[in-house]
């Protein structure tokens, strides 16, 4: 077992702007046993003094729910994309180091701008193709409960974009649209009615940019904190690509 | 004049519900929201959406669901809303599944149902443990369609300021600002539908809400003229896990799975509670409710452990805790019956409660309150479809639905609901917004150049004076400060002394926070500038929240004051002269409270004035009877 | 242009993959087996092996398209994909990044030893008719410094990891396997695969020098 510290000394990498060089600064802040990583940051907001007792602008972090499925906080915690909310201080190595989450433009110090990700699921077609939202008076589509039961698992990508943090095919200059829009592209081929539209998601993600971009890395299963299975997804996307250009080649398309 | 236009504030289920239908009625959409819409605060809801289905063989009823929302929320509702709230929700649940939103299924392939508090029958529509999240995915995909055909603009880290209203009152656009830059822009459109969730922050950190979940969007529009409704129902939620950030919802299932809850009986014990004895255990629950013991109703509960460490001085170290503990029951039975929610205790607070027994508080959950809305009655006793009436505020041309209107829950929200009026709500005032659009005046003169730009110096002067600031204050510190002052006057239990305190107390961190520093002065995303501004605005709705609470004089529903309690006299039953002489004064008393709170802003304090409430559905007649 | 087979990415892709197994695997295959054959001794090997392939009717327009101009588009493709790439394989210690980042090292490495050992042999045979007559020689002359056979070892392991590694994701790729679990067996299978041909690319090697 650990001694219990009697501090908790942060490294935290920052920057002021997107275009400004990147900097650190170490925080040591009074250790209490039910901190997790969002709630340090908000103890340090208070008080932004470095270890030599510098009076520093406050940290710019992303948060929200807290409970691990808006998505917002996640960022590199000790190396690894992980959302900071679930980040308990008591198990992690000290000093824990934070930086913003890799691959996506930083705005400010550990906040980054993800519209990659937005961009991404509209590239995909990543919707259900309605008339529109209003009562048909039909019952809605039948879904077995085992189909459910594995759609479901898609259905909780929250965007934190650590699958795409620690993809290493997706970046700047890169065209690929990561992970998380793939395994959408997924779970609405499986819906009843999305089914209907899934030539014009395939086309999409057979251009460039889209699946083939995959390098099979397989980082993102084992960052992703709601444990999608990822690259199953990926798997199924080459089955029914497979498939598609089969049908492009020889018809029916 | 161009083309009208809408904006909606606030990207939750009701901001992209309404979005979706003002969208869908041919009108250009800009939605604004804090952040990237799919984290709104509806994410959290884990439990269910009510809709009568009756798929479970129960012969449930449409009737039921009105009268079980009616009663739960004490009368204290408008009728009609309901109403067409329960009727709807069924085609609202066929539309959500259209959507492609993964509700749980029966093993034939339909929706699932299942039992939550309060109700006879099985009315709940969940996704796995994650509904909320689910039927906001259904939206957000929904609205990125439309986004990717041109008919909806997003401003994502965009926050809304303040209503550009003309000389004849009406809303025609608001000024907002770039999270990033600080730049403050004015957005002109002819309708604002403002849908800005709940304002759990104000007591915070006991509160299970979001971060963003401040009710600044909500006071800003009150200070420029709308009225505040109810704004002392607030639902705690009895058993929350503590945390430094925030607490966390820790599921009813867990005393109805045969949590017992407890403290130690010597006051300030310290032992670890596995080493403490049978016998030294107070299991208040049980002593204070022989009839329902630890399953007694969600109010009951809050106020018991309320009772027991604020009052009777025995939380766990002296402090705001108790247990729930677990560790007697079986384990494997546990495990199987609350997998999810151990999961969740077991990620956040990093212990088992297999082992030990969790820490938990009651917490503000839900704010029944919010800001006025109309509504125009139908023949058939429901809310006219598509009136412009519904759902508009008090200010011409701005609309509010979701957790920041308080239409649908009166004096207390019936579990599995809240999803539900958050997308009915939506729904219903983007209809609404659409018409109020299509009846404007096409030679409507346009809005004043001078107008906007003065309201723009004026919010630019706002930034460069918190920027230019140097006082001693800490906004973080002085939102701590609210937070606790909050929690410990204006929540589980009230009484009008301390409601006094509050609203001085108030008034003294205004005063703090004229006193503010930044401590920073880099323009760029400052974090801090932006809460300070929201906090600004907490403080003045907590304001309306405590003087509403501070008027009113009973019990009802979520908001308690002792000194004003109607006790059912005991073992008397209808028929005895004092059981009778008590339905009299239940009935005394609903002709005096059973009334709309409005809070108009003014300043030092709100105006405080009542409505009558619509009960054309279903008049209260008798008190309620448990026994 | 959505239609994935107008789509020259797409297209190139999977031409890539394709041709990673066929006939470029097949042919590494093949070509271990035949040089497994030296352990029979110079006399066997010059005249079965070498002599009966140099026979074959068409031997040049076989070794161009079938071997040069598959592993030379393979090899294109395989380069233009390398810009892509942003491997941490410290960040990320899992034997799938792993690989991921070793599939593209162990590219680079096989072209270089390909030059080297086609210059080697084949083109430098072209010109010099001992080696064709004596190929067996010619090798056993060559695997005899350590240095050579240092680098031949090298450039086996790196072709056979490439092939057992690309097999293993050429099945994710077109499909074949989607589950984890599926992935994982296919993943020992081709290890297997991997360790049996280095056995028999090793055993080659070891042929000449007997």
């Amino acid at each position: 077992m650990r001694e219990t510290p009697s501090t908790i000394e942060l490294r935290i990498r920052r920057q002021d702007g997107p275009d400004t060089p990147p900097y650190w600064e170490t925080f040591v802040l009074p250790y209490a046993p039910d901190h997790n990583v969002v709630s340090v940051l908000m103890a340090l907001r208070e008080h932004p003094l470095t270890h030599d007792g510098r009076r520093v602008d406050p940290v710019c972090w992303d948060h929200n729910c807290m409970e691990e499925v808006c998505g917002s906080c996640a960022m590199l915690i000790n190396g690894v994309p992980r959302p900071a909310c679930s980040a308990l201080i008591d198990q992690l190595e000290q000093p824990i180091v934070l930086e913003p989450l890799p691959k996506f433009p930083v705005v400010r110090d550990l906040l980054v701008d993800r519209s990659a990700i937005d961009a991404g699921l509209r590239k995909v077609h990543a919707w259900i193709e309605i008339d529109g939202a209003w009562d048909t008076h039909e019952p809605p589509p039948r879904i077995a409960p085992q189909q459910w039961a594995t759609d479901y698992l898609y259905s909780r990508c929250m965007s934190c974009g650590c699958c795409m943090a620690a993809c290493p095919q997706f970046g700047a200059g890169s065209e690929f649209v990561g992970p998380a829009p793939l395994a959408q592209v997924r779970l609405m081929n499986a819906h009843p009615t999305g089914r209907h539209d899934k030539t014009e998601r395939l086309h999409a993600i057979m251009a460039e940019g889209g699946l083939s971009d995959c390098g099979n890395a397989q980082n993102c299963v084992r960052v992703c904190p709601k444990a999608i299975p990822l690259t199953t997804a990926i798997g199924e996307l080459g089955r029914q690509t497979s498939i598609q250009a089969l049908k492009d080649l020889f018809g029916p398309s | 004049m161009s083309a009208p236009g809408a904006i909606v504030v606030g990207g939750g289920l009701g901001g992209l519900w309404a979005t979706l239908r003002l969208a869908e009625a041919g009108f250009p959409v800009r939605l604004f929201s804090l952040f990237e819409v799919k984290r709104s605060h509806s994410v959290c809801a884990q439990g269910g959406i009510n809709a009568v289905l009756d798929t479970k063989g129960e012969r449930d009823s449409i009737d039921q669901h009105i009268l079980d929302t009616i009663k739960g929320g004490e009368y204290l509702a408008n009728q009609p809303p309901i109403k067409s709230l329960c009727e709807q929700a069924p085609g609202l649940i066929r539309t959500f599944a259209r959507m492609g939103v993964t509700f749980s299924r029966t093993p034939e392939g339909g929706l699932d149902l299942r039992l939550f508090g309060g109700v006879k029958h099985r009315r709940t529509c969940f996704a796995g443990a994650s509904t909320g999240q689910q039927l906001l995915y259904g939206v957000d995909q929904q609205v990125r369609r439309l986004e990717s055909l041109g008919r909806v603009e997003k401003f994502e880290w965009w926050e809304f300021l303040s209503l550009l209203i003309d000389a004849d009152g009406r809303c025609r656009g608001i000024l907002a600002m770039d999270l990033r830059s600080l730049e403050v822009r004015p957005f002109l459109a002819d309708t604002v539908v403002l849908a800005s969730g709940g304002f759990g922050q104000l007591y915070a950190p006991k509160t299970t809400t979001s971060t963003n979940s401040t009710g600044a969007a909500a006071s800003r529009v009150y200070q420029q003229g709308a009225w505040f409704a109810n704004g002392e129902f607030f639902q705690f939620h009895p058993t929350a896990m503590l945390g430094r950030d925030k607490t966390r919802l820790m599921s009813e299932a867990a005393r109805g799975e045969g949590g017992r809850v407890w403290v130690p009986r010597t006051p300030g014990d310290r032992r670890d509670p596995r080493r403490i004895p049978e016998r030294e255990r107070f299991y208040f629950l049980e002593e204070f409710f022989p009839a329902y013991g630890n399953t007694v109703a969600r109010d009951e509960a809050s106020r018991a452990i309320w009772r027991v460490t604020r009052e009777l001085g025995l939380g766990i170290g002296g402090g705001d805790r108790v247990y729930l503990d677990l560790t007697h029951l079986d384990r494997r039975f546990v495990a199987t019956r609350l997998g999810a929610i151990l999961e969740i205790y077991r990620k956040f607070a990093g212990s088992d409660p297999l082992d030990t027994p969790m820490e938990i508080f009651p917490a503000a959950h839900y704010g029944m309150g919010g800001l006025w809305v109309d509504f125009e009655r139908d023949t058939d006793g429901g809310m006219r479809p598509g009136s412009a009436r519904n759902h508009a505020t008090n200010i011409p041309g701005l609309y509010a639905c979701g957790e920041c209107d308080y239409a649908y829950h009166g004096a207390n929200r019936l579990g599995a609901n809240s999803l539900l009026s958050a997308s009915f709500s939506g729904r219903v005032a983007g209809e609404a917004a659409a018409n109020y659009l299509r009846g404007l005046d096409p030679a409507r003169p346009a809005l004043p150049e001078t107008l906007i730009t003065a309201e723009r110096r004026r919010q630019e002067a706002i930034n460069q004076r918190l920027l230019d600031a140097d006082g001693e204050e800490n906004p973080y510190t002085l939102h701590q400060a609210l937070g606790a002052l909050m929690t410990e006057r204006v929540g589980v239990v009230r009484d009008n002394a301390g409601l006094e305190q509050a609203l001085a107390e108030l008034d003294r961190l205004e005063a703090r926070l004229a006193r503010i520093g930044l401590g920073e002065a880099n323009r760029w995303a400052n974090q801090t500038l932006v809460f300070t501004r929201q906090l600004a605005d907490m403080i003045v709705l907590a304001k309306a929240v405590t003087a509403s609470a501070l008027a009113r004089d009973e019990c009802r529903g979520a908001h308690h004051k002792p000194d004003f309690e109607l006790p059912i006299p005991e073992g008397k039953f209808p028929g005895d002269p004092e059981f009778e002489d008590y339905r009299a004064r239940w009935r005394e008393n609903n002709t005096r409270w059973l009334k709309t709170t409005l809070a108009e802003y003014a300043a030092p304090r709100p105006r405080i004035h009542y409505q009558a409430v619509d009960l054309s559905v279903c008049p209260p007649s008798e008190p309620r009877d448990y026994r | 242009m959505t239609a994935s087979i107008g789509n020259r990415h797409f297209v190139l892709r999977r031409l890539h993959s394709l041709l990673g197994l066929l006939p470029v695997g097949a042919f590494l295959i093949f070509h271990l087996w035949e040089n497994s054959q030296s352990r029979f001794g110079a006399e066997h090997y010059n005249r079965e092996v070498v002599e009966a392939l140099q026979g074959l009717n068409y031997l040049v327009p076989i070794e161009l398209l079938v071997i040069a101009l598959p592993l030379i588009l393979h090899a294109v493709i395989g380069l233009a994909i390398l810009r892509d790439q942003r491997p941490e394989p410290l960040r990320y210690r899992y034997a799938r990044n792993w690989a991921y980042w070793l599939q593209r090292l162990s590219g680079i490495a096989i072209l270089a030893f390909l030059v080297l050992h086609v210059g080697m042999t084949r083109i430098q045979g072209l010109w010099t008719p001992a080696i064709r007559t004596d190929l067996y020689g010619h090798m056993q002359t060559l695997l005899s410094d350590p240095w050579i056979f240092t680098l031949y070892l090298a450039g086996l392991i790196a072709s056979v990891f490439h092939l057992a590694n690309g097999l293993a994701t050429m099945a994710i790729v077109w499909g074949v396997t989607t589950s984890a679990a599926a992935q994982r067996r296919f993943a020992w299978a081709c290890t297997g695969f991997g360790v049996v041909l280095a056995a028999l690319g090793v055993h080659g090697m070891l042929g000449f020098l007997s």
